[in-house]
């Protein structure tokens, strides 16, 4: 388990063994290549900053996902409290100047967040449960404050914002940037952070945890109010791409995300997976949705080829499983 | 071969059995006559339960012959079994909460009848299935909210509402009180003298002489042969049961146990009144012992000193300062831990690492004030008690569920010692464990306790208890009923107090 990389190549079979283990990423590797090989237009900087800007949100909303996933449960919000938010925000913006605009957000997506942590963990709410009544409450709202149509951003703050949304730093898109800059801070969190080993605990064994004298129910509650705050922030840079908040944006999110977090090797009963494979996950997703894109095939044909992903991924971690 | 007149009706020669590398059963033979009480005895973890599972069709042989009335069989699968007439008692109750008492009894045939079910057919069968036992319980009732006694019989009627050639009861008055028991005994003889073949597994001595014909002890997966009762005594199945002299597993107590008491529990009662006033205190350096029968409330004290249930009252002093244990949170705050008998669903996280496992207690001293994990100290900490608990590993790195029963115990233990606690309470501390492992444990609850640790241990395993404790509190339907100085120890004493009877003299 300590062997360096060299080391892991260098056992027998130890070539296949690694592959295996990091499945998500060869299989990113592979998407690269096979997308670069039937489209001239895949590599232009152009096509990649798309994608990239494309799975930004989503993307932002993975790592939430990904953190209540592994204590074992699940936020089937995320998606609406997107909409919400979003609409929010452009509410705020016009409003209040930026920086109050943007933290005010974030701390109604804690707050939005924080419901459904309270309802799962000290009213012990099945997850399921408790973020479905969130996504449908958090999706009315938005309808209900933005009065059934998108609110544009109209002072000197949202053009800001469309500006930093729509620019890129050094070829890669702002956007882009803090997704990447919020996987590094969940991989450190994760990794060398009290707060992440007791999450991965909690979700390998509750009850286990709680005897060791964890505060179960505060972890539990703060993963949704986690997973609300990066909400918030996908709702921010989503409004900021398009100028506008819309009670229509983020329909179905909440199932990219899981099916991110699932393809890049989290197990749905807790206490597995990383940030760098949510990552992969969200860009495997994304990638599959570019190259049909650039090959023309139709939406519903798209939506059958990921799904068909999806079972693929989960059956080549199973094998792993079995392999180990 | 097809010769039904043999001698025996069910003959297991040569059986073998593993569970991956641990080898359970190394070629047991088990023969069992027509109309015989055929006791099945040997320590925990000896291979009784295993082979018993064999034989209704569980677990598979690795290889070995069962032969039922002169044929081969091979059952493989639970419904197999009871096609051949074979039916088993489970020590786990196997009832289904929701369903009535009748519909339990019949649950197999379910399946099987025709589109329609028969349900006043069905509730007067089991009614007069259970009066015939001699038990009052109403066929239509929720098992749930039937007592444990009540369901050990529901169990006993399941397995007789077949047509049942070789009954197996695997220790089926763990929960009954003496009138019960003999209830049961007095159906045994009738179903015997019908011809019934009856593997009986037992702890209860007594109660084998009793009622046995025939006696077969397991020892480390070998059985010792089979003896007629006639032919040997208590002490003579003990010295088969456990192959060597008693002293030789536990360590020697040589420490001087102090007046002072370390930790002291006053009036302590559970909220759902189950457990009632327990008060008791433990010595530095003293290991003391709580015993009694499962379900007696022994593991749900302990939940209520650890704070892991709700307390209604009581008052709990640790080295003189009065403490507060409301959630296991403050218990571990106070130093306080807790090793539960349920090692894989409560003990340990079978899917990260030892060293994740140490840790979880541990963050206090191995981060800094945001939380970031000093490497380091970790794997300084970790390693130590790996030493020190000669949990035998390649790394730190390896997951948990891949080592055996004893080193598993041995990291459940481990963060407990992690964190210096003062009061450790280990339930069953070596269920599952193999011997070797088991003296290892021993050791390390003596050195322990040689610290001024106070230590709680609850055991069912009778030598185990006896062996390690410096005195034994024995507990009977959530309540202490007596207490043991070393001089009384004894199984006898300890089963009186724990079915409520005081002392002989």
């Amino acid at each position: 388990m300590n062997l360096t990389i060299k080391q892991q190549l260098s056992t027998p079979g130890g070539i296949l063994k690694f592959l295996i283990k990091h499945n998500t990423i060869v299989i990113f590797v592979l998407l690269m290549i096979f997308s670069a090989l039937i489209s001239d237009v895949f590599f232009t900087q152009t096509n990649l900053s798309n994608l990239l800007k494309q799975v930004s949100g989503i993307g932002i909303i993975s790592i939430g996902m990904l953190i209540v996933i592994l204590t074992g449960g699940i936020d089937l919000s995320v998606g609406s409290l997107v909409a919400l938010l979003a609409v929010t925000f452009a509410l705020l913006i016009n409003l209040v100047i930026l920086p109050a605009a943007i933290l005010l957000t974030i701390v109604m997506g804690f707050a939005l967040g924080s419901v459904s942590g309270y309802l799962v963990a000290y009213q012990k709410m099945a997850p399921f449960v408790a973020t479905l009544a969130l996504m449908t409450i958090a999706r009315g709202l938005g309808f209900i404050y933005a009065k059934g149509s998108p609110v544009t951003f109209e002072t000197a703050g949202g053009a800001f914002m469309s500006d930093f949304a729509n620019n890129a730093t050094l070829g890669v898109p702002n956007i882009a940037i803090i997704f990447f800059i919020i996987v590094a801070m969940a991989s450190v969190m994760l990794k060398y952070n009290v707060f992440g080993r007791l999450v991965i605990a909690m979700g390998s064994n509750e009850e286990a945890s709680r005897l060791s004298g964890i505060k179960v129910n505060k972890y539990k509650f703060l993963v949704y109010a986690i997973s609300g705050s990066l909400a918030a922030v996908a709702a921010i840079i989503t409004a900021s791409r398009t100028n506008l908040g819309s009670p229509n944006m983020g329909v179905s999110w909440e199932l990219d995300a899981i099916a991110a977090v699932v393809i890049g090797g989290a197990s749905l009963n807790g206490g597995k997976g990383t940030a760098i494979n949510t990552l992969m996950g969200v860009l495997i997703l994304g990638l599959i949705g570019n190259i049909l894109n650039l090959l023309n095939v139709p939406s519903y044909p798209q939506q059958v080829v990921k799904g068909g992903i999806i079972i693929l991924a989960v059956l080549f971690q199973k094998f792993e499983g079995k392999k180990q | 071969m097809g010769n039904s007149e043999s001698e025996y009706r069910l003959e297991m020669t040569g059986i073998t059995k593993s569970f991956g590398v641990v080898s359970v059963l190394e070629g047991v033979n088990l023969k069992v006559k027509h109309g015989e009480i055929h006791a099945l005895l040997g320590e925990n973890g000896a291979g009784k339960s295993t082979l018993v599972k064999i034989l209704s069709g569980v677990h598979q042989k690795d290889s070995g012959k069962v032969v039922l009335n002169g044929k081969e069989i091979n059952p493989k699968n639970t419904h197999y079994g009871q096609l051949l007439g074979i039916s088993v008692v489970y020590q786990e109750l196997s009832l289904v909460n929701d369903l009535s008492v009748a519909e339990n009894i019949y649950l197999h045939k379910l399946g099987a009848s025709k589109f329609w079910m028969n349900w006043k057919k069905i509730t007067k069968d089991a009614q007069e299935l259970i009066n015939s036992l001699g038990f009052e319980i109403d066929a239509s009732a929720i098992v749930r909210d039937l007592s444990i006694v009540q369901k050990q019989v529901v169990e006993i009627a399941k397995a007789l509402s077949e047509d049942t050639k070789v009954l197996i009861l695997d220790e089926p008055t763990t929960v009954f009180d003496p009138n019960d028991a003999k209830k049961l005994f007095a159906n045994l003889e009738r179903l015997k003298k019908g011809g019934m073949s009856i593997i009986y597994i037992s702890h209860h001595l007594e109660e084998i002489f009793k009622i046995a014909d025939t006696i077969t002890v397991l020892k480390d997966g070998v059985d010792t042969g089979c003896v007629p009762k006639e032919d040997i005594d208590k002490d003579g199945v003990i010295r088969l049961m456990i192959g060597r002299e008693l002293e030789d597993l536990f360590p020697v107590r040589d420490v001087v146990v102090s007046e002072k008491p370390v930790f002291e529990v006053k009036g302590l009662s559970g909220d759902d009144g189950f457990v009632k006033d327990v008060s008791f205190a433990v010595r530095a350096g003293e290991v003391l012992g709580i015993a009694g029968l499962g379900g007696s409330g022994r593991t749900e004290m302990a939940k209520l000193i650890f704070g892991a249930d709700k307390k209604k009252s009581g008052t709990l002093t640790l080295n003189g300062k009065v403490i507060t244990t409301k959630n296991p949170v403050e218990a571990v705050n106070q130093q306080i831990g807790f090793v539960s008998e349920d090692r894989k669903e409560e003990g340990v996280f079978l899917p990260l690492s030892i060293r994740k496992n140490i840790s979880i207690t541990s963050f206090k001293t191995i981060s800094s004030k945001l939380g970031f994990i000093n490497d380091e100290k970790e794997y300084n900490n970790v390693q130590n008690l790996i030493a020190k608990l000669n949990i035998k590993t390649p790394s730190s790195e390896i997951d948990v569920k891949n080592l055996s029963g004893g080193n598993q115990q041995k990291v459940a233990l481990a963060k407990w010692l992690s964190i210096d606690s003062k009061l450790i309470i280990i339930d069953e501390p070596t269920r599952g464990v193999d011997v070797g492992a088991k003296v290892e444990i021993y050791n390390l609850i003596n050195e322990v306790a040689k610290k001024g640790v106070a230590v709680v241990v609850i055991s069912s395993d009778m030598p185990e208890i006896m062996g390690i404790a410096d005195r034994i509190l024995v507990m009977h339907k959530g309540s202490i009923f007596g207490e043991l100085p070393k001089d009384k120890f004894s199984e006898e004493n300890i089963l009186r107090y724990s079915i409520g009877e005081e002392l002989k003299n």
